[in-house]
């Protein structure tokens, strides 16, 4: 989005080096996402996207052998600085996986999971609004308001998706990182959660990992190709798809490898 | 509201803290258990590896002894050392009375006299001369000397008179007390004395328990682990089978110590107190474990083994007996060395069976009545006399030492030639 | 002789097999086509020699006492002997022959004895003679279908798979015998003490079952208030109580602390240390409640100006408790590690902190694996024997005072059927009613908890 015709930059990456153990998987990444947009992330099968993805909310912590290296700047603030609170941090930039990870309990406590810990409603109608509005902005609701403490995990996969995303969504995040969150749905609940994420994104910056170049040219404006944990080449998704300047970047988007 | 959701995040990392440090005092607790436990079996048993030797100047006066001139061989074996043995003893203090007399015979086990032969078969030469001869003291002493014995108590509430210290001290004094590794701890067998005790009858007994167990548990438990992952059928019976091997696992030990007496003694008629019969007994107990580690490294071989195997138009019997077995032997092997382990250190079913009686013999094979290590801890320590104590933490300290060295080596089996299957 | 036989069987086996290997070459020879690898002769072939004989031994072994002693009885028969006397007459008749009689002989017994030693004799020998025709009989039978060539491998393979299955019968052989063991006498038990009296009775005495004389052993009058097994079912679910309330905290955590929060190198070498406590055996928890944690628990009741008892509850069910750590820790540390890692994430991703995301997520979803494991722990702690008949009491009082003595099932079998006993007595009747009762309730809980367990695992596999 831009603001007096500047480009409002949300999240700014500098000389992110990334190694597991001794291993490099990501060198020297510089990529700059704007604030409410859509970007997507592309590249082949382990070509170090996900693990990019990771690091913008610190969930490469939980990996042991995992270290960064590098500037990543959201609101002025590096988060890889040793002053930064993973916690607050995460409060900040929700997440929604690769496989639906509903917790095993109703679809109620998951969605409220996240504004129980953070202390965010000081009473069950606070909650309860929370909740519903949540469900409300993953289109949801609909579905499944009469049946709000039933377990989660007996949704549908589709459904199971987007409950996590009102459970990402719950906690007002400034920033959403999804991480292929199609590739276990079949198309239609694809195409619902697609519809969704264009939705979201006037409250939310969004990062979306995809396999899926034609998702990365529906849903996205800003595209970042990696490969082999380089990032080849960004910029708006117009103009990677109609126009790469990399001819890397070509032979990915044309099919030659992938 | 920032301040506010300052002070929860405060709170929320306080309780962060305070739940790892629940955690790990927990494993600081557990792990203090540990260290207190060995420190006092340690602390209580070294002592035992000692033992106190009085030495005592025997004049082998052939009349004490009643022998004729120029004795043979055998007259030295079959002649009477006890009044000699007891002369030795009252010759410490020639000014002693009757009831004083006692208390001198009874500084030294009752060993006396044949320690005293011994010394004479060795060197029959020493016939009208004096020579000093190593006896054993009597527990009393014994802990007196190694200090685990209060000597300011009242003399009614000692077992030890205070003219037995008084000669004793005498005794330390002239250097003819002297404190030697107690080789008869492991070479004795059971006994009501303390300073005479021993472990061999009970460590004889043990092994050959252990043996009668590997003997039966380790076959059996392989081929029907083999039965059961490679060929059994999936349905009810088999299903039935494995709820009971999986149920017999958590049966406890005592249960077994039952079958043992109901069965084996009561219906065959083995014989009572035997490590055949107590053998039996663990190997039933010890069969679940065994099947239960053999079929999980049955389990781990890759059915690409298999099936490359079968491809070749092996048949499933030679595939299993080629491949599958030789490449699971070494989980099976470690797994049946924790099995032995177990019933090494089980006590329970083997004194209902009655390997809890006194055996002072050392038993020659599975068929002789014997007790086992931890029935020998058991024994002792149920005994009231202080030199017993010493005696159980060192009985615990080796078997304590034989069951690591075998989980040891089930480590080492396992590490060393178990194929990790990427 | 038995031994020699035997071992001239297994020879006999190791030869055929050579014998049928042999014989496949010699086809091979000529030119025929074997239909099996040559050695599946030699196995068929020895399999033939070895098992009939065995089969014909082993039931000669079984039946050759009782058959023996039909006729040496039936000497005495119809001149008014009773069972026991009889039995009397034979047990003396074959000391006599062994040479290890010491009584008076009378010529009775001396004849009977001839008797038995010529028939032990005949026995012997008709034995070898029967076996040796059982083995010459079936190797020409083996022989001759090897020799026309007949298929081997298939009965070969049948025959080692029924090898296995019997092996894998050996489970329920071992559960029925000990459902076996203890029914009998419980229900001769149940003969001369109500059911209600001993499961609703509040006093156990059995010691004054025993100094009765066995004329009168049968009047179940004078058992009435002897064996009321209250006392001893509450001292055991109080001593596993008072167990669990130290294993339980102590284990759980250590369990999460080792699977969220340790390092690999604390886990390393923390988790084997832990696991130690579960391999000391449990003679040695007793002696050390006993002798160091009673006394000392004692001293510091004396000190706080309580009155401890040397064998107090507490000690032999805190001691237990140690014993049970491992098993909880080490259970439920698998439990939470096979929580998939994706319900971690996902907390983690919306914020929670550590113990956050462990009491809100990961318990929750690992609670019935953890429950099982507990329940296990529980019927470890009632089953476990030596702590409590080293550390506790062996009088079974009636308390809930941890400071007092109890005493629990397992003691009382020990104490009851340690030294001689005499079947038929209730008293020796008692203790395998309590071990029924005790298989039970461990059966019980270990079915449901095992089962909890399973469906737990199959949820996240």
């Amino acid at each position: 989005m831009k603001r007096n015709g500047v480009k409002m930059i949300k999240i700014n990456s500098k000389n992110v080096d990334v190694f597991y153990g001794k291993k490099q998987a990501l060198f020297n990444i510089n990529l700059d996402i704007e604030e409410n947009q859509v970007t997507a992330l592309i590249g082949p099968s382990g070509c170090g996207k996900s693990t990019f993805l990771r690091c913008l909310n610190r969930m490469n912590d939980v990996i042991d052998i995992c270290k960064v290296q590098g500037q990543i700047i959201i609101n002025n603030f590096d988060i890889n600085d040793k002053s930064c609170d993973v916690v607050r941090l995460r409060e900040k930039i929700g997440m929604v996986f690769q496989k639906p990870n509903p917790f095993p309990k109703t679809i109620y406590e998951n969605v409220s999971y996240g504004p129980t810990i953070h202390g965010m409603a000081q009473s069950k109608s606070e909650m309860d609004e929370i909740v519903e509005t949540s469900l409300k902005k993953a289109a949801l609701w609909e579905e499944i308001k009469d049946r709000l403490h039933e377990p989660g995990t007996g949704l549908s996969g589709g459904q199971q998706q987007r409950l996590c995303i009102a459970r990402a969504i719950s906690v007002k995040p400034e920033v959403i990182l999804m991480d292929e969150p199609c590739s276990a749905l079949d198309p239609i609940a694809t195409a619902q959660i697609e519809e969704l994420i264009d939705e979201l994104k006037k409250d939310h910056t969004i990062i979306i990992v995809t396999h899926s170049m034609a998702q990365a040219a529906r849903v996205s404006q800003n595209t970042g190709f990696f490969h082999l944990g380089e990032l080849i080449e960004h910029g708006s998704t117009d103009k990677i798809f109609k126009n790469p300047e990399n001819k890397r970047t070509q032979d990915y988007i044309t099919g030659r490898f992938g | 509201m920032n301040k506010n959701k300052e002070k929860l995040l405060n709170s929320r990392y306080r309780t962060e803290k305070r739940f790892q440090f629940y955690g790990k005092s927990a494993i600081f607790l557990a792990l203090l258990f540990l260290t207190i436990f060995i420190f006092k079996i340690f602390s209580t048993g070294y002592t035992a590896f000692q033992k106190t030797w009085l030495i005592v100047p025997v004049t082998f006066d052939a009349e004490t002894m009643y022998l004729d001139e120029n004795p043979s061989k055998e007259d030295l074996e079959d002649a009477d050392y006890f009044d000699l043995a007891l002369q030795t003893m009252f010759d410490l203090d020639k000014s002693a009375s009757e009831k004083q007399q006692n208390d001198l015979k009874k500084m030294v086990s009752y060993f006396f006299e044949r320690e005293i032969k011994r010394e004479l078969l060795n060197d029959p030469s020493l016939i009208g001369k004096t020579k000093d001869v190593y006896l054993t003291a009597s527990d009393d002493l014994d802990q007196v000397f190694k200090g685990n014995y209060p000597r300011d108590l009242p003399e009614d509430q000692r077992r030890v008179t205070d003219y037995q210290l008084k000669i004793f001290d005498q005794l330390v004094e002239q250097g003819r007390v002297e404190s030697k590794f107690n080789l008869s701890f492991f070479t004795y067998p059971d006994s009501r004395e303390a300073e005479l005790a021993g472990i061999a009858s009970s460590f004889m007994g043990s092994i050959f328990s252990i043996l009668v167990c590997l003997v039966i548990a380790f076959p059996v438990a392989v081929l029907a682990a083999i039965y059961l992952e490679e060929f059994a059928p999936k349905n009810r019976f088999t299903d039935f089978i494995e709820v009971n091997i999986n149920n017999l696992a958590a049966v406890p030990s005592i249960v077994f110590g039952l079958l043992g007496l109901g069965i084996l003694l009561a219906v065959f008629q083995l014989p009572r107190s035997t490590p055949l019969v107590g053998g039996i007994t663990l190997s039933l107990m010890t069969l679940p474990t065994i099947i239960i580690a053999c079929r999980a490294s049955l389990k781990a071989v890759p059915p690409s083994i298999r099936e490359a195997a079968l491809a070749m138009g092996a048949s499933r019997m030679q595939t299993t007996m080629h491949h599958t077995v030789p490449l699971s032997m070494p989980g099976t092997l470690s797994g049946t060395i924790i099995g032995l382990a177990q019933a090494l250190g089980e006590t329970a079913p083997l004194i209902l069976i009655g390997m809890v009686a006194f055996v002072n013999t050392i038993p020659g094979s599975p068929l002789d009545p014997a007790a086992s290590l931890p029935v020998q801890i058991y024994i002792w320590a149920e005994s009231a006399e202080r030199g017993f104590v010493e005696k159980v933490s060192a009985c615990i300290m080796v078997l304590l030492g034989f069951l690591i060295l075998m989980n040891l080596f089930a480590q080492i089996i396992r590490h060393k030639f178990e194929k990790k299957w990427s | 002789m038995n031994l020699i036989l035997f071992i001239f069987i297994v020879l006999l086996g190791f030869t055929s097999y050579y014998f049928g290997r042999k014989k496949a070459y010699t086809i091979q020879s000529t030119n025929k086509r074997l239909t099996a690898l040559p050695q599946f002769y030699g196995y068929y072939l020895a399999i033939w020699c070895a098992i009939p004989a065995f089969i014909i031994y082993s039931l000669w072994a079984i039946f050759e006492p009782t058959i023996v002693k039909l006729l040496i009885l039936s000497d005495y028969a119809n001149q008014g002997y009773l069972d026991d006397e009889l039995n009397l007459i034979y047990e003396k008749t074959k000391a006599l022959s062994r040479g290890q009689f010491t009584g008076e002989v009378t010529s009775f017994i001396q004849t009977s004895s001839e008797k038995y030693l010529n028939l032990r004799s005949i026995a012997q020998s008709s034995k070898v003679v029967i076996v040796l025709c059982i083995i010459i009989a079936s190797v020409a039978y083996a022989y001759k279908r090897i020799s026309s060539n007949n298929r081997t491998r298939e009965p070969v393979e049948k025959f080692f798979k029924a090898v296995l299955f019997t092996a894998s019968l050996a489970a329920i052989l071992t559960t029925v015998g000990i459902v076996f063991s203890l029914i009998f006498q419980t229900v001769d038990f149940f003969k001369v003490i109500p059911l209600f009296d001993f499961v609703f009775g509040t006093h156990w005495y059995p010691a004054k079952a025993f100094v009765r004389d066995s004329s009168e052993a049968l009047d179940p009058s004078m058992y009435s208030d002897t064996f009321g097994a209250v006392p001893i079912f509450a001292g055991t679910f109080f001593i596993a109580f008072i167990a669990m309330c130290v294993a339980i905290p102590i284990g759980l955590m250590s369990g999460i602390y080792l699977a969220e929060y340790a390092s690999y190198k604390v886990r390393q070498y923390a988790k084997p240390l832990i696991e130690i406590l579960a391999g000391i055996p449990t003679v040695v928890y007793g002696f050390f409640a006993a002798l160091t944690v009673g006394p000392f628990l004692k001293d510091i009741g004396t000190a706080m100006g309580l009155e401890v008892s040397a064998e107090s509850a507490l000690a032999a069910g805190g001691v237990m408790g140690i014993m049970i750590i491992p098993f909880i820790s080490s259970l439920s540390d698998d439990v939470i590690t096979s929580v998939p890692q994706s319900l971690r994430d996902g907390s983690y991703a919306m914020g929670a902190t550590k113990s956050e995301t462990i009491k809100k997520v990961i318990f929750p979803a690992a609670l019935p694996g953890i429950v099982g494991s507990i329940l296990l722990g529980v019927s470890r702690a009632i089953g476990e024997t030596m702590i409590v008949v080293m550390a506790s009491g062996l009088a079974a009082n009636l308390t809930l005072n941890p400071l007092e003595s109890t005493s629990t099932i397992t003691a009382q079998i020990v104490v009851i059927l340690i030294g001689d006993q005499a079947f038929g007595d209730p008293k020796t009747q008692a203790a395998f009613a309590l071990g029924m009762t005790l298989f039970l309730v461990t059966l019980s809980l270990n079915i449901f908890a095992l089962r909890v367990v399973k469906k737990y695992r199959e949820k996240y596999e």
